[in-house]
């Protein structure tokens, strides 16, 4: 078994290599090389960089999205946190409906959270023009408040899931040893709680950070020309004027630059303080006085709701009669009549697409967390380094590499389905990796061997053995593979062409013309088809786990 | 049945030899136990037989076979594993099943496999359980069961009983040792526990840091350990140390000064000076005083420090001397026998228990 052969894995181990080469490193390489060209692809030192250095037009893209992710990641940490720890410390009513519900803000992509607090605030909003009829007003959701507010609703569940598990494996005799040494419940709570759950903390926090610097969507919905560097990084790779693929690739490569090191920073710093907690008996559920549990029970009442009005106005909103940007109340199935009268075709595209990316995500993902659990060695370590970085790398940056390579010979994709195909499977494979692996390392290897002892050679194994016990992984893989694919825009949005619109641009279009009606109609379908694989999974994990699997 | 043959095997993991140089003979239908501290390869040989993993040098052979080239799923192996290794997602009698639908054995044939399987494991009426329905004891049966039905030429057993508890351990080791002689399969097994290598082994092979030290039959090994490693871990053994003083009064025998202070006569050769390591079971030291005039009784004096109570046996611990101290086992003890820390006590031996150990310089 040790022997190393050119059999079945070692294609593997190649195909991995090749798809990542291929998909992300090479485009992503170009993006760099692109950022040191001048005007007739000539080679220029930091003729780009300068540019970006001296204007502010350029300078401030960075400055916002740095400013804007950080405090939105401040933010995330402390509601997830507290939600987090509300949650499992408190005796709070309701708990299973505050744990789901959380799970579901996740269920919307961000830019259709950014356009339902239009719906609801913006100038022609619902509440705005409620208010306006006795005489009220608010101040405007636009601009770096907005996005903050959304950053903030739609990222915090992250945290309050990594918080959550974490505070799930601390041992109840931890705090015991704690308080019975002498140390007093918030001196106990910093000193022995906090850094056992730190290296979670920080994984929520790098997860937040990073999407927050990837999120195109958001600003560009509600941030009403606020440059931040991926609306920025759209903008000119994509102008009228003619686009200028070299700055975009500059702002692009300081994307890449601020995420990969936010990345490595947190890996860094968990490697150096990952614990090996065994938990038998996990935190125990605090008595707490009335007061304090009336605010509890209300603080997470309150966040829980916010983090579900994006989700329950799109719904809502999607059988309001509407007449551009302007809603009015009663029931109509007027938008989705129009709809599927006007764009059949972006949601056609958008199923087949998705199911053909994470089809393609599962099958190289289970083949290649086999490799990466079973036959650990330097490449493979490397191939996992690889595929992790598509984590990193926003979909703005992975778009503009994609065209700049495929655009020319020999292998031309732009103008096809591949293109949009290429970057979705690419983007999705960690989802069904890392899923997979983590189960894999809880799969006794020798319950393969006896496998193979028993008469059943390697591959055959695989099959009849490790595939039925990874099931859940491939499953919950799948299923988050899925429900991020579906309403991904941020690289649709530069890939599509023709024909080939997918529901999430089709959204965007629709808020951009005013056609309020018709883009909650797509969001709604959109929230939908995210929902219905995940509760499956959810149902289904269940019963899996009761068998102990 | 499968004459088993491991020669000159080596293994490294980087640069230590896991295995260094281990040769075999393991005669056809009997349970062969390779025993030692952890760390010391037993299991490292036991997956390069198995062929889980590959032999940087030497040969396996079954019977005539070489089986180096031969991969695990072509050996005909029972394995049987020390965390049952059982397949979770298949019920007990598709558990049992599965090496026999891999051989393609035809499915009517499979059932009657199955369920005579079961009954000899003790599981008839629960081949429909999940596994995790069963405790860990029952689990194990699945797995000794579904080793067994492929009817393998060698079964091998890799702690096999260490997650269980006491009780069900020495149920479980009898069934092994009760259907290994039925069913007269060569058997490897791999346990650090010598008390269990003693109660199922024909033979047993002590291995420690890659090598084999000494290879015998389970009193061979107790009675006369090759060496000071194999005398402590097969039981208990207080080790005596002397200097050859000059020739005893008789033939064959020499006096030897004992370190505290004796003068002991053993049966040996030897000149004066020479240094002498003699090893005393626990249970070879007697209180009841012999005949002074018996010169084959040699006797200690020293003071009990320890008095642990079991029942059947009552085990002191003398200091004997400045440094040494000496266990010692009385079986079935009266009140009489009964002694309190800090008496004096003389324990006597018989000069036939005494077992000459080689010199080993920081043996052990």
């Amino acid at each position: 078994m040790a022997r190393r052969r050119r059999d079945f894995w070692w294609t593997i181990t190649v195909l991995g290599f090749l798809t990542v080469l291929a998909f992300l490193v090479y485009p992503l390489v170009t993006v760099f090389i692109t950022s040191f060209t001048g005007e007739g692809k000539r080679f220029v030192l930091a003729d780009n960089y300068h540019r970006f250095l001296t204007h502010r037009y350029y300078y401030s893209s960075l400055i916002n999205s740095l400013y804007l992710s950080t405090l939105a990641t401040l933010g995330a940490l402390v509601v997830g946190t507290a939600l987090a720890f509300a949650v499992t410390r408190y005796p709070l009513p309701g708990k299973t409906f505050l744990r789901t519900a959380a799970n579901l803000a996740l269920l919307s992509p961000p830019f259709i959270g950014a356009y339902s607090w239009v719906v609801l605030f913006g100038r022609m909003g619902l509440v705005n023009r409620a208010l306006g009829t006795i005489g009220w007003s608010l101040p405007t959701i636009y601009g770096w408040r907005g996005i903050l507010l959304v950053f903030t609703v739609q990222y915090f569940p992250f945290v309050f899931l990594l918080v959550s598990g974490a505070l799930r494996s601390v041992d109840q005799s931890i705090e015991d040893a704690a308080l019975s040494l002498g140390s007093p419940p918030r001196r106990t709570f910093v000193t022995a709680i906090l850094p056992v759950i730190a290296p979670s903390l920080t994984a929520g926090a790098l997860l937040v950070f990073m999407a927050t610097m990837a999120d195109f969507g958001t600003p560009m919905i509600i941030g009403e020309g606020l440059r931040t560097l991926p609306t920025l990084m759209y903008g000119e790779f994509i102008n009228e004027l003619g686009g200028n693929p070299a700055m975009a690739s500059t702002l692009g490569s300081f994307l890449i630059l601020v995420n990969t090191a936010a990345l490595m920073a947190q890996r860094y710093y968990a490697f150096r303080r990952a614990f090996n907690v065994v938990c038998i008996q996990p935190l125990s559920v605090r008595r707490v006085g009335r007061a304090r549990l009336a605010a509890g029970t209300i603080f997470t009442y309150a966040v829980v709701a916010v983090a579900l009005i994006p989700s329950l106005t799109i719904i809502i909103s999607s059988f309001m009669p509407t007449r551009g940007p302007v809603m009015y109340v009663g029931l109509s199935l007027q938008s989705y009549r129009t709809i599927f009268h006007l764009v059949p075709r972006a949601i056609a595209n958008t199923f087949a697409l998705t199911a053909l990316s994470v089809v393609l995500d599962v099958l190289l993902g289970v083949l290649v967390a086999y490799l990466l659990a079973r036959r650990r060695s330097r490449s493979h370590a490397m191939l996992d380094g690889l595929i992790m970085l598509a984590y990193a790398i926003p979909g703005t940056v992975v778009g503009v590499g994609l065209i700049v390579v495929f655009n020319r010979p020999p292998i031309i994709l732009t103008g096809t389905w591949m293109i949009l195909l290429v970057s979705y499977f690419i983007r999705h494979l960690p989802y069904p990796v890392r899923s997979c692996t983590a189960m894999l390392q809880q799969i006794d290897v020798r319950v393969e061997e006896a496998s193979v002892s028993l008469g059943v050679p390697p591959f055959r194994t695989f099959l009849k053995v490790t595939i039925p016990l990874m099931f859940p992984a491939i499953v919950s893989g799948a299923a988050l593979a899925w429900m991020t694919t579906i309403g991904e825009l941020s690289s649709s949005i530069l890939l599509y062409s023709g024909p080939w619109a997918t529901m999430s641009v089709a959204i965007f279009t629709e808020v951009f013309s005013n056609h309020f009606g018709t883009a909650s109609a797509l969001a709604s379908i959109l929230i939908a088809a995210a929902f219905v694989p995940l509760f499956l999974t959810y149902r289904m994990l269940g019963e899996r786990a009761a068998l102990g699997v | 049945m499968t004459r088993i043959r491991v020669e000159g095997i080596t293994k490294r993991f980087g640069d230590t030899p896991a295995i260094n140089g281990v040769s075999l003979d393991v005669r056809p239908g009997e349970l062969f136990t390779l025993v030692g501290p952890s760390g010391c390869g037993k299991t490292t040989l036991l997956r390069i037989i198995a062929g889980l993993l590959e032999q940087d040098a030497g040969q396996i052979l079954f019977n005539e076979d070489r089986m180096d080239d031969v991969p695990p799923y072509l050996r005909n192996i029972g394995v049987v594993f020390q965390n049952y290794a059982i397949f979770p997602h298949l019920t007990v009698g598709e558990n049992i099943a599965y090496g026999l639908k891999a051989r393609r054995v035809p499915t009517d044939r499979i059932a009657a496999k199955v369920a005579e399987a079961a009954r000899l494991v003790q599981l008839d009426g629960l081949v429909d359980r999940m596994p995790a329905q069963l405790s860990g004891e029952q689990q194990q049966r699945v797995v000794l069961a579904r080793a067994l039905t492929i009817e393998p030429r060698l079964l091998l057993m890799d702690e096999p009983l260490s997650n269980l508890d006491a009780k069900l351990r020495v149920q479980i080791r009898s069934l092994i040792r009760q259907l290994q002689r039925e069913l007269r399969i060569t058997t490897i097994y791999v346990t650090h526990d010598q008390e269990e290598a003693l109660a199922i082994s024909d033979t047993i092979a002590v291995m420690d840091r890659g090598r084999v030290l000494q290879i015998g039959q389970p009193w061979e090994l107790y009675l006369t350990p090759a060496t000071r490693f194999v005398a402590d871990f097969i039981g208990t053994m207080n080790v005596l140390r002397g200097v050859v003083a000059g020739p005893g009064p008789e033939p064959g025998e020499v006096a030897v000064a004992m370190e505290f202070g004796e003068r002991w006569r053993i049966r040996a050769t030897g000149g004066a000076g020479q240094p002498v390591s003699l090893g005393v079971r626990p249970e070879s030291l007697h209180l009841a005083p012999g005949s002074n005039a018996d010169t084959a009784w040699q006797s200690l004096t020293g003071t009990v420090t320890e008095v642990v109570y079991l029942g059947s046996t009552v085990r002191y611990q003398l200091q004997v001397g400045k440094g040494l101290q000496v266990t010692a086992e009385i079986h079935n003890p009266d009140f009489s026998a009964m002694h309190t820390v800090g008496e004096r006590l003389t324990l006597w031996t018989a000069a036939g228990r005494l077992v000459p150990l080689p010199e080993e310089r920081g043996g052990g």
